[in-house]
C-alpha cells in the first residue's frame, strides 16, 4: 500500500509527465548547443576539428570587417522587419479581435495557415511575384514600363520576403493578447475624455505590450538568422549573417569558425530577448497565460 | 466621432484584406503556373499537365516524399506525446519549478532553426561520431516542433475540467486507466492538433532536416536544390501539391472542431 501512496504523490506524477519531454529537449537541443560552444574555442584543420583551445575564431568574427558587415546588416534587417510587422500586424489583429465576432478563429487561422507550408515553398512562391521574371516585373515590361529594380534581388525584396514569412507570428501573438483585453476600458477612457489615439497609447498599447513583445521576439529570432530568404531574394549584396554562417558548414568546412558564428548569433538573439523581456511589466498587462 | 470610428473600421478591414491578398496571391499564382506551358508570362495561358507528369516520373521526388513523410510521422508522434504529457503536468499539479519546465518546452521557439541544424550536425558528427540520418532528423525536428505542439495542447487543455479525473480516481481508477478512459476521450482533438502541426512543421522543414541529412533528399531539400539551379516548372507542381495537402489537413481539423463532432472538456460558456 505504501507503494500505491507514492504513485499518487502529485510531485511524482508531475515528474513522470513533465520530465520525459524536458529531458528530451535537454539531450537533443541543449547539449548540441553547448557542444558548439566548446567547438567554437577549438580550431579546424583540413575539415577536421582540433581540440586546441584558442580565441582566434571570436577574434575573426568580431574584428573582420566582412563578418561585422554581415552581422550589422542582419541586425538592421531584423529590426526593420520587426518594426514593419508590428505596424502592420497591430491594426489587423485589433480588427480581428474586436470585430471578428464568431469568425475570429477562422480569420486569425487564415493568417497563420501559410506558415505551415514551409519557408522554401513560400519563398519560391514569392520569387514568382518579385523576381526578375516575376509577375510584377514581367507585367511592367509587357506594358512598356521600366522594371522596379528594388523589387528584384535586393535587400528590400528580402525584407518583404521576411515579413511575408514571419508576420503570422506577430499577428497571433498580438491577437492572443487582445483576446484577454477588456475593450470596456476604452469606453471608460472615452467617458473620461480621452481621444481614441490617446486611449490607444495609454491603455491598449501598454496593456497589450506583452503580446507585442512576444511577437517581436518571435519575428526577430528567425529573421536575424535568416538564410533561405536572403539567398533567393536578396541578390549579390543581400547576404546576411546566416548565409556566411552556413557557408562555414558547407564549402569551406571551417567548423570551429562556424561554431563561433553560431554562438555569436545565439548570444545576440538572447541579449535581444532579455532586453525586450525587461520591458514587460507583469502587473500592467491584460494577458493571462500559464498558471492562472 | 462616429465618422472617425467608421473610417478606422474600414481602414483596418482593408488592411486585413490586403494581408490575405499578400499571403495567398503568391500561393495561388504558382498553383496557376503549375498548369500552364508559358510560365514566364502566362497571358494568355496555354494549359498543360506536363509539369505534373514530369514530377510523377522524378525518382528523387518519390524518395523525398517518402523521407518527408517519415520525418513528419516520427516527429508528429513524439512531439504530440511529449506535449500532451507536459501540458497535463503543467496544468494539473500545483508544483513549484513549473516555470523551468515550461522554459524547456517553449525554449526551442527562441532558437533559430539554422542553429538547431548546425549544432545537431556538429554534436552527432564530433561527439557521438554518428552520421546524420532520418532518425536524427526526427529527433532534432521534434525539439523544434514540440514547442508548437505544447502551445496547441496547452491552449485547449486550459478549459479541461480536472475534477472528472479526480472523480475517476476516487472510484479507484489507476492513473493510466483514468487517462485512457476519462482524459483522452475528451482531449484527443487537442492531441490530434498537436500531431498535425508538428507533422506539417517537420514535413516541410528545411534548415533542421538539411543539416541532419546531407545528401538524403526530402521535399523541401529537393525544392531548395531546384530553386538554386534556376527554377523549373516541376517545382510549381510540387509546391501546389504540398500546399493543397496542408490546407486540406487544416480544413479537416477545423471542421472537426467546428461541427461539434469534437468537443474539448466543458463548453466555453
Amino acid at each position: 500500500m505504501k507503494n500505491r501512496g507514492l504513485r499518487f504523490d502529485p510531485r511524482i506524477q508531475f515528474a513522470m509527465l513533465a520530465l520525459p519531454g524536458a529531458a528530451f529537449v535537454f539531450v537533443f537541443l541543449v547539449l548540441p548547443l553547448l557542444s558548439i560552444v566548446v567547438f567554437s574555442f577549438w580550431r579546424t584543420e583540413r575539415y577536421e576539428l582540433i581540440p586546441e583551445w584558442n580565441l582566434e575564431n571570436y577574434r575573426i568574427v568580431l574584428t573582420d570587417p566582412t563578418y561585422l558587415t554581415f552581422l550589422l546588416r542582419s541586425l538592421v534587417m531584423a529590426t526593420v522587419v520587426c518594426l514593419a510587422s508590428v505596424v502592420y500586424a497591430w491594426p489587423v489583429a485589433y480588427f480581428i479581435a474586436k470585430h471578428g465576432g464568431r469568425y475570429r478563429l477562422v480569420l486569425v487561422l487564415l493568417t497563420a495557415a501559410p506558415f505551415l507550408t514551409g519557408i522554401v515553398l513560400r519563398v519560391t512562391a514569392l520569387q514568382q511575384i518579385l523576381g526578375p521574371i516575376g509577375l510584377v516585373n514581367m507585367a511592367l515590361m509587357t506594358f512598356g514600363f521600366e522594371p522596379i529594380e528594388a523589387l528584384m534581388y535586393s535587400n528590400v525584396a528580402s525584407a518583404i520576403g521576411l515579413v511575408y514569412l514571419w508576420i503570422p507570428f506577430m499577428i497571433v501573438a498580438i491577437y492572443l493578447s487582445l483576446l484577454n483585453f477588456d475593450f470596456e476600458l476604452l469606453e471608460v477612457a472615452k467617458v473620461a475624455g480621452a481621444r481614441p489615439w490617446r486611449a490607444f497609447l495609454e491603455v491598449t498599447w501598454p496593456l497589450n505590450w506583452i503580446g507585442t513583445a512576444i511577437g517581436i521576439v518571435l519575428v526577430f529570432v528567425p529573421t536575424f538568422a535568416a538564410t533561405v530568404t536572403p539567398r533567393f531574394l536578396g541578390g549579390p549584396n543581400g547576404s546576411l549573417f546566416g548565409n556566411i554562417l552556413e557557408h562555414q558548414f558547407g564549402a569551406t568546412g571551417t567548423w570551429a569558425l562556424g561554431s563561433a558564428m553560431g554562438v555569436v548569433l545565439f548570444l545576440v538573439s538572447l541579449a535581444f530577448i532579455l532586453l525586450i523581456g525587461r520591458t514587460i511589466d507583469p502587473k500592467r498587462t491584460g494577458f493571462t497565460g500559464i498558471g492562472r | 466621432m462616429g465618422d472617425g470610428r467608421r473610417t478606422s473600421f474600414f481602414l483596418q478591414a482593408l488592411l486585413l484584406a490586403f494581408l490575405y491578398l499578400f499571403l495567398y496571391f503568391p500561393i495561388f499564382y504558382i498553383a496557376f503556373l503549375s498548369f500552364v506551358e508559358n510560365t514566364t508570362w502566362p497571358f494568355p495561358p496555354l494549359y498543360t499537365l506536363e509539369w505534373y507528369s514530369r514530377l510523377a516520373i522524378m525518382s528523387d521526388f518519390h524518395e523525398g516524399l517518402f523521407n518527408s513523410l517519415l520525418i513528419g510521422l516520427g516527429t508528429g508522434a513524439l512531439a504530440a506525446l511529449f506535449a500532451t504529457a507536459g501540458a497535463m503536468a503543467l496544468l494539473r499539479y500545483p508544483v513549484r519549478r513549473k516555470a523551468l519546465v515550461a522554459l524547456l518546452y517553449l525554449g526551442p521557439l527562441f532558437v533559430a532553426e539554422v542553429l538547431i541544424g548546425i549544432s545537431t550536425l556538429m554534436f552527432n558528427r564530433n561527439v557521438l561520431g554518428l552520421p546524420g540520418n532520418l532518425f536524427s532528423a526526427i529527433l532534432s525536428n521534434t525539439t523544434h516542433a514540440l514547442a508548437f505542439a505544447f502551445l496547441v495542447v496547452l491552449s485547449q487543455l486550459v478549459r479541461y475540467d480536472w475534477r472528472m479525473d479526480d472523480a475517476a480516481m476516487v472510484f479507484g481508477a489507476r492513473p493510466l486507466r483514468c487517462f485512457f478512459e476519462v482524459t483522452l476521450p475528451s482531449i484527443w482533438p487537442a492531441v490530434l492538433g498537436a500531431f498535425l502541426v508538428s507533422f506539417l512543421l517537420a514535413f516541410n522543414n528545411f534548415e533542421i532536416s538539411f543539416y541532419n541529412l546531407g545528401a538524403v533528399p526530402t521535399l523541401p531539400t529537393i525544392a531548395w536544390g531546384t530553386l538554386r539551379h534556376g527554377i523549373e516548372p516541376e517545382l510549381y507542381a510540387l509546391a501546389t501539391l504540398v500546399n493543397l495537402a496542408v490546407f486540406v489537413a487544416l480544413l479537416l481539423l477545423y471542421l472537426l472542431i467546428r461541427t461539434g463532432l469534437v468537443r474539448i472538456g466543458l463548453p466555453e460558456d
